[in-house]
């Protein structure tokens, strides 16, 4: 009896040290794998399956790329997966992470020059592709065409048109500091006639919400009122984060405006669903985000934007100086193949978004304004005509913000909107912090 | 020597050949990028192999010794995958211009001198440094006066014992999202502007939060050390008409000394590495209008995520790499002190 004991209980330890060796030995396996060839060990599992992955930078339109994954899915009988992430989630280094663990996806989301150039030589040339030559908005560098746009966003200062014209003030005139000044005033003498808990939303949260100060905001600086070729505040910029004093200055007496009409309580630590949920109800005139709250507003916000009227909504430049009479718009972000994963399969499901079928889903109910020439949708969202106004005018700069120092926003020029915001510098004193700042981001 | 079969030597040598034989197949498979399925059972059949051959392997002399290596290795092996080799290449990448992805050249010490010329990283040394000596001592006070409520007559103790303990069972970043809506939504009624906006009172409000959560873990740790002390000598004590203060001073914490010892090293360690709580709460933001000539926009960073927006937000991983690196010899020095000074305890004792 003993014995048989013994014997069984040694079968177990073997049987046990067996696991053990057979954990390690693929443990080991993994990372070798990963770094002696890099995306092929995430290859491996999809590229036979015929299955692709596809990382999403706009959480707000998840559902949307689920039922197109699925429709292609139907069609062609290849799995689309789609992981989004956003709301100030680090895609670039959740995507390094992805890299070094060897678990690439086939097509993810590249958002600047910087992005890119993490890639160098990691992504797929899709210029011989079909799509290439039905718009203007694909991202090429050395590397060939690496960049799928797929959709067209605006920044400029969003208006509630309806509240406008009930104040009496005609948006078309608001090209100048005094012309805004003049109609805030206007506005804020009738604030409680129209139901405003104030003029602009102006949100500086530096934590959650430095993305829209930082880089929307500051970006106004860099672009507004410019030709879509002219980078020369960006290029200053570049150049150890040098800013012009000139142009920096009538910026910030611009946001000083935006400051003494702004919601005080909500400017120092509001949030951004705060934000969108007050504009969308009807309680602000004006509020400082771009073409993408329109999705919000219809969709979280349903509810409130319903009771407030489903006003119209438009777009006015952030007229800083005269004459500015520009709105920014640009692709925001460019969808990007992975050279070493299922590259033919992602190159042929981006291809097939292009056509009448999936642009139908991405305009009708993402909401995008397509950048492909063919389309023939326009979206139901709220600015979609403000910006096909602006464009079909030519009155839009391009946006030249995504070529700033990566974390720049968030480690330093948001902070000092906040600061400014909360009146611990004067203008003078926010144009300087501004240069220094700027300078030490650059220098070092 | 007739003490082993010519059937046991055959089978360990060609066990032998035949797992190295598999290995290095296996091995060489994954270096030259063959996306062959077999090559990961190939090498774990190998390593079995091989691992078999080495226990029937004809030696007396050695026997106990390869046992002993047998049953140390999936530890070692272990120890070494996932500790040892990304120290040594983190170390290396900190000396390159590493991007993350790929590095290009070989830069020496560059990173580290860039590293002490960057005042905001100073900044988030020394605003370590004096975090963790606030919460030394502030977690160590509160969580021994909750141990000493705890291990009083009260009724309902064990319930206060659970309630204390519980945030210490809530993730940091949960933990530091509900604080900062209690900041930002529910306290703005009182403090008018959120204590998040300002530096000095952000970082009053993560000590707060830190020992919130931290206290109710070290609280147990002296509770457990509390009911140890003899209960002879408390009641001795009180016949000598000692009061009870005085029994605490003079004997309860004399007692627990060493307890005093794990407790103070636990809360200095765990407060050099925060995180969780700083990067929900804040990430590092409030201003500093002057510190060394410069204006600051990481009020409230500390050193471990000063680390991680270094390589993460400001894409300098090479950079991030070295200042780890000096985040570990920190660690490992303030580790080492600890080790020695337990080890002089028990001796005394």
């Amino acid at each position: 009896m003993k014995k048989l004991i013994a014997i069984l209980l040694a079968a177990v330890l073997v049987l046990s040290m067996a696991a053990c060796g057979a954990a390690s030995g693929s443990a080991a396996e993994a990372p070798a794998g990963s770094a002696a060839e890099g995306g092929s060990a995430a290859a491996a599992p999809g590229g036979s399956s015929g299955s692709i992955r596809l990382v999403n930078g706009k959480i707000e339109i998840d559902a949307q790329l689920k039922k197109l994954a699925q429709m292609y899915e139907e069609k062609t009988g290849v799995h689309v997966e789609i992981e989004s992430m956003g709301g100030g989630i680090d895609i670039q280094g959740t995507l390094k992470g992805y890299y070094q663990a060897g678990n690439m996806p086939d097509i993810f989301v590249n958002g600047s020059d910087a992005d890119f150039s993490n890639w160098t030589g990691l992504l797929a040339d899709m210029s011989g592709e079909a799509w290439v030559s039905d718009t203007d908005a694909a991202y090429a560098n050395a590397d060939g065409t690496v960049g799928f746009p797929y959709t067209t966003e605006a920044i400029g200062l969003a208006y509630n048109a309806d509240i406008l014209e009930k104040a009496g003030v005609d948006p078309a005139t608001l090209t100048s500091p005094a012309a805004y000044e003049e109609a805030f005033k206007k506005i804020d003498e009738q604030k409680d006639a129209l139901g405003l808990t104030a003029v602009v939303g102006y949100y500086t949260e530096p934590v959650n919400l430095y993305w829209s100060t930082g880089n929307h905001v500051f970006g106004q600086y860099l672009d507004a009122g410019l030709a879509r070729d002219d980078s020369t505040y960006i290029d200053m910029l570049s150049d150890g984060g040098k800013l012009d004093e000139a142009r920096f200055t009538k910026f910030a007496e611009f946001i000083g405006l935006l400051q003494e009409y702004a919601d005080k309580d909500m400017m120092i630590s509001g949030t951004y669903d705060q934000e969108i949920l007050n504009f969308a109800s009807g309680k602000y005139a004006f509020v400082t985000q771009g073409s993408w709250i329109g999705a919000t507003m219809t969709n979280d916000d349903a509810d409130a934007y319903a009771g407030a009227g489903s006003f119209k909504v438009g777009f006015a430049p952030y007229a800083f100086d005269d004459g500015i009479d520009t709105i920014l718009t640009a692709s925001p972000s460019w969808w990007s193949v992975f050279k070493d994963g299922n590259a033919e399969d992602a190159k042929a499901f981006l291809q097939w978004l292009t056509t009448d079928e999936a642009q139908e889903v991405l305009v009708m109910e993402a909401g995008f304004i397509s950048p492909f020439k063919s389309c023939k949708y326009v979206a139901n969202d709220p600015f979609a005509q403000t910006m096909s106004d602006y464009l079909a005018a030519g009155k839009t700069s391009n946006w030249h913000w995504q070529g700033m120092i990566e974390g720049i926003a968030q480690n330093y020029t948001g902070q000092v909107f906040n600061d400014y915001a909360q009146g611990k510098m004067d203008t003078a004193q926010f144009v300087q912090t501004m240069q220094q700042v700027c300078a030490t981001a650059y220098g070092g | 020597m007739k003490a082993f079969s010519m059937g046991r030597k055959i089978t360990s040598f060609a066990l032998l050949i035949a797992g190295a034989v598999m290995l290095i197949i296996a091995l060489a498979l994954d270096f030259s990028g063959s996306g062959t399925s077999f090559r990961g059972p190939l090498l774990v059949i190998g390593l079995i192999a091989l691992l078999a051959g080495l226990y029937l392997f004809p030696t007396l002399k050695y026997h106990k010794n390869i046992i002993n290596f047998l049953f140390l290795f999936p530890l070692l092996f272990t120890f070494g995958v996932t500790v040892i080799i990304p120290l040594v290449l983190g170390i290396f990448y900190s000396m390159t211009d590493w991007t993350g992805i790929g590095y290009t050249q070989f830069v020496g010490f560059a990173n580290y001198m860039a590293m002490f010329k960057e005042v905001s990283f100073l900044w988030s040394l020394l605003l370590t440094i004096l975090f963790v000596l606030v919460n030394m001592i502030m977690v160590n006070l509160v969580g021994f006066a909750l141990a000493l409520l705890c291990t009083s007559r009260l009724k309902g103790v064990g319930f206060f014992r659970a309630a204390y303990f519980l945030p210490n069972l809530i993730g940091g970043i949960v933990l530091g999202y509900v604080w900062q809506f209690v900041f930002n939504n529910v306290l703005i009624q009182l403090t008018k502007t959120s204590l998040l906006s300002n530096s000095g009172p952000a970082f009053a409000a993560i000590i707060v939060v830190y020992v919130w959560q931290y206290a109710g873990y070290i609280m147990l740790i002296y509770v457990n050390g509390l009911v140890t002390v003899p209960g002879d000598v408390i009641e001795a004590a009180a016949i000598d008409g000692a009061s009870s203060f005085t029994t605490l001073l003079r004997i309860r914490i004399p007692m627990i000394a060493s307890t005093i010892t794990i407790c103070t090293f636990l809360t200095l360690t765990s407060a050099f590495k925060q995180f969780d709580v700083n990067m929900a709460l804040t990430n590092g933001t409030g201003s500093i209008s002057n510190f060394m000539g410069q204006y600051l926009t990481n009020g409230t960073q500390m050193l471990a995520l000063n680390i991680y927006n270094t390589a993460i937000s400001k894409n300098s991983y090479a950079l991030g790499q070295a200042k780890a690196v000096l985040f570990f010899i920190i660690l490992a020095c303030v580790s080492l002190i600890q080790v020695r000074i337990s080890n002089k305890k028990e001796v005394e004792m």
